[in-house]
């Protein structure tokens, strides 16, 4: 990888958004190509983190330190607005009933800087919204955080909605501190997803 | 022996007639006694009324004069919104950044917000059930209340953008976190639960929680002590291994582990540290009282002495009772076997 790229890199792991817009400006003076910034200096930070996540070494304020340098990379190296979605859209909302949404918006902070379209349905989402959504945008995912677990029986909603609309095609993946407890098979979803970066993970193997 | 007894020779490893098993039953009494929740969370009388018929229903070790992780923002100005039956979330954070916390005062318990209601729910157990069962309040821990104040998500940022001003925030959490545990032990709490998930290992950076967080967790529990409280326990959910090897120095007696801490481990990283936990919340919604039966073995198996069996977290307001009883049962049918 070239030098200034891995120097971006290492400044958006350690969370300095300061530095990594320096560095990234360096970067497009000599390269304009946006695309290689997105996939060998935001991509990769977004890997390095995952990898670190294997390891238990895991916390959300790292991540949102990344997260917060990617994304300001991002918006000066697309000005015309979001980074491209090449690998796709999917749909993330916190369910009716749980306001909490630090783990959504951590989410679709690092699926938007791993090239998915995310459409944020926001939080106390009715699951219709989110099924509306993933029909209006022709999204090939559904993403549902929860951290409390009267959101539980609204998960286990959202397949048989879909199908109703025709979309038995989208997947849907749980995630979040009450959700996670429980198996795929229970949710009625194809995957529970311990992290971010899992999600990530599962989506990228999805056939599409 | 008593409840009580039970649990402070858990804390002590000293002999005992058999695991003090402690259901994390806060809402989940309002539910299982036909109470809408917004009741439950705004009166003393009905909250004290809850709790004793769960304890008439399960027969466990401890009661709770708890509501819910917005006492103290709602005290300091924070405004709310009320669902019927669930438990209320922050509609407007009292304030938008850290260094405003110079214009908040620390609330009188006494007359802020729903902190009487905690109190006079407090007193009414104590006077009913005196020693027999652990009476227990709640306070939010610092890391925690500074979320509830300013959003979880800006006070995560505070924490590395604004460290000095994040710092003030955290102390001024601590100051209230001690003003409100002493009139919780003044008004016949035995305890009050350091509740403090924010500082889980799963948020924030083990060394952050080393170097911000210790030492005012300290400070609270000093403070508590000194006011009184027999122990001290902190409630702090997700994979706190990392951090267990520095409870005993923040002064803490009793240790929630969640159900993704394995008890061997943490007996382990602190062999003299009373533990509690650590079944799987959501068990007591999907799994069969079988199961509950099953889990609860093992982790006794992996524990060893000085442990209260307990849920890892809260006791989901859906739970079903009959796995809450399960819990019970195993304690006192492990007991039997000894």
């Amino acid at each position: 990888m070239d030098a200034g790229l891995s120097t971006l890199v290492v400044h958006l792991l350690d969370g300095d958004s300061e530095a990594a817009l320096a560095e990234a400006r360096r970067v497009r003076a000599s390269q304009p190509d946006g695309q290689r910034l997105l996939v060998e200096g935001l991509e990769a930070a977004m890997d390095g983190m995952s990898a670190k996540c294997t390891t238990e070494q895991f916390n959300l304020l790292e991540i949102m330190l990344t997260g917060r340098a990617a994304m300001a990379v991002a918006r000066e190296a697309f000005p015309e607005g979001a980074i491209p979605g090449t690998r796709g859209t999917v749909v993330i909302a916190t369910p009716q009933g749980d306001v909490h949404d630090l783990g959504k918006n951590i989410t679709r902070m690092v699926l938007t800087t791993k090239g998915f379209r995310v459409v944020d349905c926001g939080k106390d989402c009715p699951v219709a919204d989110m099924v509306d959504a993933a029909a209006r945008e022709q999204a090939f995912a559904v993403l549902a955080s929860g951290l409390i677990s009267p959101v539980v029986p609204l998960v286990r909603q959202l397949r048989g909605l879909l199908r109703e609309r025709g979309l038995s095609n989208v997947a849907v993946v749980a995630g979040g501190a009450a959700l996670k407890q429980c198996t795929a098979e229970a949710l009625n979803v194809d995957y529970v997803a311990r992290d971010a970066f899992d999600c990530v993970h599962f989506l990228e193997g999805l056939p599409r | 022996m008593t409840g009580l007894e039970r649990i402070l020779a858990a804390v002590h490893f000293t002999p005992s007639d058999r695991v003090p098993v402690i259901p994390q039953i806060f809402g989940h009494a309002a539910r299982i006694a036909g109470v809408p929740l917004n009741r439950y969370l705004t009166d003393a009388t009905v909250l004290a009324q809850c709790q004793l018929a769960a304890l008439e229903r399960y027969r466990h070790d401890a009661v709770f004069a708890l509501l819910d992780v917005n006492v103290e923002t709602e005290a300091l100005g924070s405004r709310l919104r009320f669902p019927k039956d669930g438990y209320p979330s922050v509609e407007h954070f009292a304030i938008e950044h850290p260094a405003a916390v110079a214009e908040l005062e620390i609330p009188d318990p006494g007359k802020a917000g729903r902190m009487p209601v905690l109190l006079e729910a407090a007193r009414l157990l104590r006077q009913r059930l005196e020693d027999r069962v652990l009476v227990a309040g709640c306070v939010l821990g610092p890391m925690t209340l500074a979320c509830q104040l300013l959003g979880a998500e800006r006070a995560l940022f505070a924490a590395v953008d604004e460290p000095e001003a994040f710092e003030r925030l955290l102390d001024f959490a601590a100051d209230v976190a001690v003003r409100f545990g002493q009139a919780q032990l003044e008004a016949g709490a035995h305890l009050c639960v350091v509740f403090d998930p924010s500082a889980s290992p799963a948020v924030v950076p083990p060394a952050l929680f080393r170097e911000l967080l210790a030492p005012r967790l300290r400070r609270l529990c000093d403070a508590l002590k000194r006011k009184g409280s027999p122990v001290t326990w902190l409630h702090i959910a997700g994979p706190v291994e990392p951090i267990l090897p520095l409870y005993p120095d923040c002064r803490v007696d009793i240790a929630n582990i969640d159900y993704c801490v394995d008890a061997k481990r943490a007996r382990a990283a602190v062999p003299r540290l009373c533990l509690d936990g650590n079944i799987r919340s959501l068990a007591f919604v999907d799994s069969e009282p079988e199961d509950i039966v099953a889990a609860c073995l093992r982790v006794l198996d992996g524990a060893g002495p000085g442990f209260i069996l307990s849920s890892g977290c809260e006791i989901p307001l859906e739970a079903r009772p009959e796995c809450v009883q399960a819990l019970v049962d195993a304690a006192k049918e492990r007991s039997s076997q000894l």
